[in-house]
């Protein structure tokens, strides 16, 4: 299972309007950064070189993870996708 | 456009939608909340549906109505380390009689299923539905606002059963604003397309007979366990990780599911099967000390949002816990109804059914069992200790035999050190 082809065989009605926004200056002063690792879909990337926090909310398992591992309160807004939005299990 | 019912439910899972059935039954005017376009969207588990007694009672032909994959009959428990494991598998002949101990299941069906039956009893469920905003009137809950949408759905009551970060218990006062990643786990599933006699070959079932199998020591240190459950025709394999120790592992869900499902042994059970979805969720496995206040003014909190998750090591029950739980909040509520009082004291017989309940007396009885598990010896030293007498008592290579308890003690003072396993044997015992 290659984590980067999630769309090949996990279902989602992708919301342009993100659910989940990030201040990613907090995450530069972050040193723990563990949403980067504890996310089950891949959504946190962190550039070393530029020192940048990348967040994708398209492939979003809706888990919550991040939501409790962040200790940075870097979220300005975290919910779940607006209503029919967002990840589709169809047989899990 | 604002509407008005004698109660909503906040999310129609396994807590919401038996919470809407029962009160449907007894003819309230219900509305059951649901975010995803259907039941059962939005949700996944990696285990076993047990016994429902409560349900049982509404339905007694339970497991001739409800969607279910296979009933399980065989449950094991493999220790691994590396390239050796060592199996303990249980078998019985009352597992494949009705009423059977559990099962595997669909959530997107099953989910679906249960909350049909709430509105063939009377709710009103809402789909695409996600709650925004917690409606208070001088510090009592009085419905809630939906996203997108204008005006608001009002009753006296809402019961939380959205799930287990939930916002709507938050945004009533009753659970705390962070959560300890001490206290949760996070499961990711992989389900893998094999057919129906293939799975019955390969784990020795016949008909609709299932096999659940949970595994310690395949998570390259990080403390979890996985799993293996068959469904008719596929499998579920997973694992499930303490948060706190995957966060500071620096590994990841995905490498480490991998990882499993390459170990040899598994490997050989997942062969020739064909990914068809990945999944992930949180798990609320704080035990009794996690659980938030149940209920306030006009509100009450069920299922994984009020933390009813109960994880053992041997078993991991929470949807038998989330229906039960759902169901007596749904008692409080008619008992509410009647007496007209949706104060604080007038739903506090929620948290009386409760108590009195198999729920709250089995999450006290195990309250110690998460700080138990929190032991990172579980999960590599004691699986290796395990496997390497297990490997020594059937060496037979023509050295001399040791006897069984100077082999115990030889691995256990190499693995763990015996005061080690004294101490985690006296935590175990206290715990279990």
């Amino acid at each position: 299972m290659n984590i980067d082809e999630i769309f090949d065989f996990t279902s989602f009605t992708i919301d342009r309007e993100p659910h989940i926004v990030l201040d990613t200056e907090v995450c530069v002063g972050c040193d723990s950064r563990g949403c980067t690792n504890s996310c089950p879909a891949r959504c946190y990337t962190w550039n070393e070189e530029e020192k940048k926090m990348t967040f994708v909310h398209d492939g979003c398992l809706e888990c919550g993870t991040c939501y409790v591992v962040c200790d940075r309160k870097a979220f300005t807004r975290w919910r779940y996708p607006r209503g029919g939005f967002g990840v589709a299990y169809r047989m899990t | 456009m604002t509407r008005s019912f004698q109660a909503i439910v906040v999310g129609a899972g396994p807590a919401g939608s038996s919470a809407a059935l029962s009160m449907a039954r007894a003819g309230l005017d219900v509305a059951l909340v649901e975010r995803g376009s259907f039941p059962g969207e939005k949700n996944m588990f990696g285990g076993v549906l047990h016994r429902l007694p409560e349900l049982e009672k509404i339905f007694p032909d339970f497991w001739e109505r409800a969607p279910l994959e296979r009933h399980i009959i065989k449950k094991g428990v493999t220790f691994m380390t590396g390239d050796s494991s060592f199996n303990t598998t249980i078998e019985a002949g009352s597992f494949d009689k009705p009423p059977y101990n559990g099962y595997t299941i669909f959530r997107p069906r099953f989910d679906a299923w249960l909350a049909d039956e709430a509105v063939k009893a009377g709710a009103t469920l809402i789909t695409r539905s996600s709650v925004e905003d917690v409606l208070q009137d001088n510090g009592r809950v009085t419905g809630v606002t939906i996203q997108g949408r204008k005006g608001a759905l009002k009753a006296p009551v809402v019961i939380a059963a959205d799930g287990v970060l939930s916002f709507t218990a938050l945004k009533a006062g009753l659970r705390r604003p962070t959560f300890d990643a001490g206290q949760m786990a996070v499961g990711v599933k992989a389900l893998i397309d094999l057919p129906s006699d293939l799975i019955n070959e390969r784990f020795g079932l016949v008909r609709e007979q299932g096999f659940a199998n949970e595994f310690v020591g395949c998570t390259s240190g990080v403390r979890g366990g996985g799993f293996l459950y068959t469904n008719y025709d596929s499998l579920s394999v997973g694992l499930v990780f303490h948060l706190g120790s995957l966060k500071s592992s620096g590994k990841t869900p995905y490498d480490l599911l991998n990882e499993f499902m390459e170990q040899p042994q598994v490997a050989k059970m997942v062969r020739g099967g064909k990914l068809r979805e990945y999944s992930a969720h949180l798990i609320p496995e704080g035990g009794y000390d996690m659980i938030p206040e149940l209920f306030g003014n006009g509100i009450l909190v069920a299922g994984d949002a009020a933390a009813l998750c109960n994880a053992t090591g041997l078993n991991l029950e929470g949807i038998n816990l989330a229906s039960h739980s759902g169901i007596l909040a749904g008692q409080a509520v008619i008992a509410a109804h009647k007496a007209q009082d949706f104060s604080r004291k007038g739903l506090s017989s929620y948290k009386k059914l409760m108590d009195e309940s198999y729920v709250m007396k089995d999450l006290k009885l195990y309250r110690r069992a998460p700080k138990m598990l929190h032991n990172n010896r579980i999960y590599n030293e004691y699986p290796e200790m395990v496997c390497s007498v297990m490997e020594s008592l059937y060496r037979i290579d023509g050295g001399a035999k040791e006897n069984l308890s100077k082999l115990f003690i030889k691995a256990a003072r190499e693995k763990v050190g015996i005061k080690n396993l004294a101490a985690d044997g006296l935590s175990a015992w206290r715990a279990l």
